[in-house]
């Protein structure tokens, strides 16, 4: 399953925010030192994550490539909900609770 | 940033007002990479100043002359919006245009929850329907400039994302497959929701956000404020959060004689939830391709998965295929 960003794409982007937007408007020094040492934790998260093998979007890619040609026997829906409801599983897991 | 804002605001409000102005510290209210918006008081008179950011404009949104123009041209046709003053094609050396400056509550999820905001809500059906209706008779010849968009205009910025997305193709198949009649375009708002909107306890106060007007058929504006997204939580309020569709729906007939039946809102729904899905992959795309970095942006790249969900949700309850 392809989804971007990436984790590591977030955890950059995370890094971005924190370190150019809120560690300038730091004044308290315990509360500096302690963002600093969370981004260097961010950082490791971040390099971890660069090692891990690129996901596999193959089946993905063919299913939207069937589709986009008119191809949808019965059963599509229910075969793209699945791959929809894993990726919220991540993303945003109580949205789910939205449809009980 | 300007040197002397105070100052630059001066010399352009004292040009558009005609007189001298006393004109108070203007205040940033929000600094998109591509716009910004900031308030001032000129005499006492609260004003609002879009202005050109540094940031690249992105795709088919409105010039801030076309988007002034066009709020010029609904405020002629009595639409409810902010009354504009002049569009100032030089201020600090970007172009910017000035308005007036409403009072009232923007937030979707305030609007949508407020308890003194109660009597607005049971208002707002009936006046977001007299609103559109008006805007939709604008003739399109007041606003030359205007593009039509279509299906075409989205598929090409899927493609441009270039990432798989089944849930959405299945969408815009659907969509192709099962079209109703066109209907001859109008001027359409293009992004006619709670959040785009100006609030006061009586309702309405002004449509707001004209960036994304363009010419349409009239029913897929109607139905942008039914998406799941712009409910803002009140999910059992299918009209943004804040009420029911029949109302809004009844009004709108009446008053522009369309006879919108309700399956081609549906479809339009759906539409403007695909429309929205493709929306929130442009945007992450925005800050991966570093042209805005935002995390605000980065992650709408993985919640476009909650607006795949609801349509695979309306392909359900609504479609069938």
């Amino acid at each position: 399953m392809s989804e971007r960003p990436t984790a590591q794409e977030l955890a950059e982007a995370i890094q971005e925010f924190l370190a150019g937007e809120i560690l300038p408007t730091l004044g308290d020094h315990r509360l500096r030192f302690r963002m600093l040492v969370a981004l260097n934790a961010l950082g490791i998260v971040y390099r971890e994550l660069a090692k891990l093998p690129p996901e596999d979007e193959a089946e993905e890619r063919a299913l939207a490539t069937q589709i986009r040609a008119g191809d949808v026997p019965p059963g599509t829906l229910e075969r793209v909900r699945a791959g929809v409801e894993a990726r919220l599983r991540i993303a945003s897991p109580r949205y789910l609770e939205r449809y009980d | 940033m300007i040197a002397d804002v105070r100052e630059a605001f001066q010399l352009v409000l004292a040009g558009v007002l005609g007189r001298d102005v006393e004109v108070s510290e203007p205040v940033l209210l929000a600094g998109g990479a591509s716009k910004e918006a900031w308030a001032v008081d000129a005499d006492g008179e609260p004003l609002l100043v879009r202005r050109a950011a540094v940031g690249v404009i992105h795709r088919h949104t409105l010039s801030l002359e076309d988007e002034y123009a066009v709020l010029e041209a609904a405020y002629e046709a009595g639409v409810k919006v902010p009354r504009p003053y002049a569009y100032v094609p030089d201020l600090a050396g970007r172009e910017a245009f000035v308005m007036e400056r409403l009072r009232g509550e923007t937030i979707g999820r305030r609007i949508v929850q407020r308890p003194e905001l109660a009597a607005a809500r049971s208002a707002l059906p009936v006046q977001l329907a007299g609103e559109l209706a008006k805007i939709h008779a604008i003739p399109a010849a007041r606003v030359p400039f205007l593009e039509k968009a279509g299906f075409d205009r989205i598929v090409e910025e899927l493609d441009a994302v270039g990432e798989p997305h089944p849930a959405i193709e299945l969408g815009l198949w659907w969509l192709r497959e099962n079209r109703p009649p066109p209907r001859p375009v109008v001027l359409a708002h293009g992004d006619y929701r709670i959040g785009n909107v100006m609030v006061d306890e009586a309702g309405l106060v002004g449509v707001l956000d004209w960036e994304f007007a363009h010419l349409d058929d009239p029913v897929r504006d109607l139905a942008f404020g039914l998406v799941r997204a712009w409910r803002f939580g009140i999910d059992d309020r299918r009209l943004g959060g804040i009420g029911e569709v029949e109302p809004y729906l009844e009004r709108y007939n009446e008053l522009t004689g369309f006879d919108v039946r309700p399956e081609e809102l549906d479809y339009w729904e759906l539409a403007g939830n695909v429309g929205w899905a493709i929306g929130c992959l442009t945007q992450a795309h925005r800050h991966l391709s570093g042209q805005d970095r935002s995390v605000e942006l980065a992650i709408l790249g993985r919640l476009g998965a909650e607006v795949e969900y609801e349509i695979c949700h309306l392909l359900e309850t609504v479609a069938r295929p």
